[in-house]
């Protein structure tokens, strides 16, 4: 099995001492008010440091989407808090965000669309075009920059988008159950290159799935949500190669298989 | 990177079925149904169009009305001829061709019409974005929406006596509306996931109105330019109405006036026409300014 330890990213490879990219304190979320306040979330604490990709996996309904938007600074929660690179998140500013729709805007290009993302960054326009060219090559698109956005198909409409939220260069991504609404094959395969991309860069990134293969494929750690309210069941690193390892030869590991158990078991119970 | 080319590859793959012809494989499949369905539609049409006008020659040649009442298309086609050139000395009607009178009537709806659609535009933003705004105006443009033009058209006689300025007020009054009410609604229910999209890649409250709210709006706000137009033409005849030669409707005005049914007929075909070709033309725009509405 050939591994680089280098550009492993696992929570063992934390220099002692380093802040961490997002911390969660006794964080609690409800949505409506007095006798109408549901407890979507909590009560919850974590820290994520930098460099690991963690997955947040659970049951639909159990919060995970309404902790990434607290991160993402989308919301404010209600009790706690929520800090990113030691500051209160606020959507666009330190981190790029990935949603379950591609949500691209359908009167620009598909390189516009980046291009965008470019500007809001301050990147200088005479440095957008080759900018947009590298993003694109990166998510497996190039030569696409000039398409409209219903020209070109949803997995690929998804892969504008993570080119998109790579774009402002921000050293933490989260995504929001990205590949949920693809189809078997392509979601394969965006897996796959997502694996690549995030060791590649090592960019510190939350991913929200329901999907227990996804979660230990994509995770250097995962953590399983209760049902409504949120709370943390399971929170286990995962320790496979992060990069060269072809994806089947991954799968058959018998640390995969043992992983995929003890947190399908998790799963399972939480929803329960 | 020694160990990853089996992902590259896959990389490369996922590229693979972006095709590099023309957008919309499958045209050609599509095209000859959809070609003999439109020379159908065409056809029916122009067979439609002849009928009508064979019953108006009937109805006229079996003297059913007097002339004066029901012209006869011949009596219409001839009114066309002079009131388009030169006979026994007299240009046009009262000294300006249709063409001119048209033209004039055709100006002051684009003048009129255009300060009301921008001031539409401009309302409409201010009342989609800020709630306040909304609440403090919404019912004096509903209000001003039910009037009938001809209504408040001698207010404006009044104020600006009998020249371009209350016509050009009466157009832009009489467009603003539309814009406004269409443009206030799309711009206040613009697609929160879009407006996410923009902010979670660093827009601004202002970016995110550039960016976002108003390209999302475009589609709808067009629909209220193509309204507001159809206001204005169905009010210039209004417009017209005091020391309105020349001008389209002032020529039916006084066409009328003489019982010169022929010219009045004349003058309802000029502004129809007209009309439907800048209705089409406004349309084309739109599919032209936001094509991503038919695919949605």
């Amino acid at each position: 099995m050939p591994s680089a330890p280098d550009t492993e990213k696992t929570r063992t490879a934390k220099a002692p001492g380093s802040a961490p990219v997002v911390s969660v304190t006794g964080v609690r979320h409800s949505y409506g008010r007095g006798a109408d306040a549901v407890t979507a979330l909590g009560p919850l604490s974590l820290e994520i440091p930098a460099g690991e990709f963690l997955v947040l996996v659970g049951p639909s309904g159990c919060g995970k989407s309404t902790l990434l938007r607290l991160i993402a600074g989308f919301e404010q929660a209600t009790e706690g808090a929520v800090e990113v690179f030691g500051e209160r998140p606020d959507p666009g500013s330190q981190a790029g965000i990935v949603f379950q729709q591609p949500r691209l805007f359908p009167w620009r290009t598909v390189g516009d669309n980046i291009g965008l993302a470019l500007k809001y960054a301050g990147v200088p326009r005479a440095e957008r075009p080759e900018r947009i060219a590298g993003l694109l090559a990166r998510v497996g698109l190039a030569d696409t920059a000039g398409r409209r956005v219903w020209q070109i198909s949803g997995g690929q409409q998804q892969r504008v988008a993570i080119a998109r939220a790579l774009a402002g260069g921000k050293r933490l991504l989260l995504l929001d159950e990205p590949f949920a609404a693809l189809d078997a094959l392509t979601r394969e395969r965006l897996q796959e290159d997502l694996r690549t991309v995030s060791a590649e860069t090592g960019t510190t990134s939350v991913f929200v799935t329901h999907s227990v293969d996804e979660a230990v494929f994509l995770g250097t750690r995962a953590i399983v949500l209760t049902n409504r309210p949120g709370t943390v069941a399971l929170d286990v690193p995962i320790d496979l190669p992060r990069t060269g390892a072809d994806p089947d030869e991954l799968r058959g590991l018998p640390a995969y298989a043992a992983l995929r158990a003890e947190i399908g078991t998790a799963v399972r119970e939480a929803a329960s | 990177m020694p160990t990853s080319p089996s992902l590259r590859e896959r990389t490369a793959e996922a590229a693979a079925p972006v095709p590099p012809g023309p957008p919309n494989k499958g045209d050609g499949r599509r095209a000859r149904p959809e070609r003999a369905a439109l020379l159908r539609r065409i056809g029916l049409r122009v067979l439609a169009l002849a009928v009508l006008l064979g019953g108006w020659q009937l109805v006229t040649a079996l003297q059913l009305w007097s002339p004066v009442l029901v012209p006869s298309p011949a009596a219409v086609w001839r009114a066309l001829l002079e009131t388009s050139g030169t006979h026994d000395g007299v240009r046009g009607y009262q000294g300006h061709t249709l063409i001119e009178h048209l033209g004039i009537s055709l100006r002051r709806i684009f003048i009129g019409a255009g300060a009301g659609v921008a001031a539409g535009l401009v309302l409409g933003v201010l009342m989609g974005t800020l709630p306040w705004v909304r609440v403090v105006l919404e019912p004096a443009v509903a209000f001003l929406r039910t009037l009938p033009p001809l209504a408040y058209f001698s207010l404006l006689i009044i104020w600006f006596g009998i020249d371009e300025a209350p016509k050009l007020w009466l157009l832009a009054i009489a467009a603003m509306p539309p814009v406004a009410v269409a443009t206030a609604s799309a711009v206040a229910s613009a697609p929160t996931a879009l407006v996410e999209a923009a902010r979670a890649i660093g827009a601004r409250r202002g970016q995110v109105v550039t960016s976002v709210v108003l390209p999302s709006a475009l589609p709808e706000i067009l629909v209220g330019v193509r309204l507001a137009f159809g206001i204005a033409y169905s009010s210039v005849v209004a417009a017209e109405t005091v020391n309105g030669l020349p001008g389209i409707g002032g020529l039916i005005r006084d066409a009328q006036r003489y019982n010169q049914s022929d010219t009045v007929v004349l003058g309802l075909f000029a502004i129809g026409i007209s009309g439907l070709l800048i209705d089409a033309a406004l349309r084309l725009l739109a599919d032209r300014l936001a094509p991503w509405r038919s695919h949605a």
